[in-house]
């Protein structure tokens, strides 16, 4: 394992020049809030391998979605486990991305020079809203329809525009299959790879600004 | 004290946390590749589907036809060869036995040629020349009456 690692680092070179962040002594004050940012993480990477494998069997089309969720749960096997571990690492994730904002906005770690940083956790946090919004369509139940006519009728609610709004998160004045397949496409496609892409600069930052000391 | 504790101290934790790790991926590999194996593997049985009348069977020679069935909703078209030679009628499965391109009846040459990698087959669907391994797999036929009914594997 390390050698085969070695190898290749010789020629990628990613740990020489990570390896004084790497072995760099963990600041004295920080306490167990500091790794909610973390726990986020882990749960994301569930979230993430998951869904790719929930992605095998899921059928994104009005005939079909409903059955093949019940498929996944009944026939697959561990489709159960996998669904189950998808929903729950996706309530967390929410959870802990909130508990991380409220740990980072009680020590006010967002003033400078973590401004951006604070920014790019607010698309984030809305990316991981949004993806929780629009998962939950998918398994194309009563609930599931009904909590989308609701949720998305809010946009019709907006002065003026409201219809058009409303029209362009449905994908017509109902909802009904466009709006599952453009629910599907948000949810696997658009979000995690925007969303992975503002993780990747959310620790850039934290390795090139540091840990804050708290108040 | 110092130095040496912390330093197999050090590696212990390394140990842990690299063993946790691969347990843990482990176990997700293993999961993943039980959850994408399908969970039903149906076993294929011969059922038979009406080809053609018995008027129409070629008295000599061989006679192209596309076999039409339904299978579970979806509709499925075979190519086969029903053939007349030296007064014994069969079927033969258009489908070459190398890699499963579909193979042509030449009149001129009087061999099915395939057109992927030169195989080729005489009448009874023996090989001939070329990859395939095994002659042209013969398609049972069953009578009924003044129908002919041709079995497929589905
Ligand atoms: C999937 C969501 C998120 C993940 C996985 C994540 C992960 C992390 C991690 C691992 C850290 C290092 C320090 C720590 O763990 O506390 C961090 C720091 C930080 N995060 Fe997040 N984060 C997420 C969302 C957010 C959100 C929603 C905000 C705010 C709107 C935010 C703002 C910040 C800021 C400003 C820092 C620097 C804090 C400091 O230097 O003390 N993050 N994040
Ligand atoms: S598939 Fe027919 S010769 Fe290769």
């Amino acid at each position: 394992m390390g050698r085969i690692y070695d190898w290749i680092d010789r020629r990628f070179g990613i740990k020489p020049p990570h390896k004084n962040f790497l072995q760099r002594p963990v600041p004295q004050n920080l306490s167990y809030f500091y790794c909610l940012g973390g726990i986020a993480f882990t749960l994301y990477l569930a979230v993430l391998l998951t869904g790719m494998l929930l992605s095998f069997y899921y059928v994104p089309s009005e005939k079909e979605a409903f059955q093949s969720v019940v498929r996944i749960t009944r026939e697959v096997h561990f489709g159960a486990l996998i669904r189950g571990l998808h929903k729950w690492s996706a309530n967390l994730l929410i959870l802990f991305v909130m508990l991380h904002t409220v740990r980072v906005f009680a020590q006010r770690a967002y003033r400078p020079p973590r401004e951006l940083n604070w920014v790019a956790g607010t698309f984030i946090l809305v990316l991981a809203f949004a993806s929780g919004f629009t998962g939950y369509l998918l398994p194309w139940d009563q609930k599931a329809y009904w909590a989308t006519v609701v949720g998305t009728g809010m946009a019709a609610t907006v002065p003026f525009i409201g219809n058009h709004l409303l029209y362009l998160v449905r994908g017509g004045p109902e909802v009904d299959g466009a709006t599952l397949v453009r629910f599907y496409s948000i949810h696997v496609i658009w979000i995690p790879l925007v969303t992975s892409l503002l993780l990747w600069a959310h620790f850039h930052m934290v390795k090139r600004q540091g840990i804050s000391g708290g108040l | 004290m110092g130095r040496f504790y912390q330093d197999t101290r050090r590696r212990f934790l390394k140990r842990l946390v690299k063993g946790g790790f691969t347990l843990l991926a482990s176990l997700f590999g293993i999961t993943a590749a039980g959850f994408l194996y399908p969970s039903e593997v149906k076993k294929r049985t011969t059922k038979f589907f009406y080809l053609l009348n018995e008027d129409d069977l070629p008295k000599e020679g061989v006679k192209k036809m596309e076999l039409a069935y339904e299978h579970e909703q979806r509709a499925m078209v075979l190519r086969v060869f029903v053939v007349c030679n030296a007064g014994e009628t069969f079927a033969l499965s258009s489908v070459c036995s190398h890699l499963g391109c579909l193979v042509d009846w030449s009149r001129s040459k009087k061999r099915f040629l395939c057109p992927c990698h030169g195989g080729s087959y005489d009448i009874e669907g023996r090989v001939l020349s070329g990859p395939p391994p095994l002659p042209l797999t013969r398609i049972p036929l069953k009578m009924e009456g003044e129908k002919v009914f041709a079995g497929v594997k589905v």
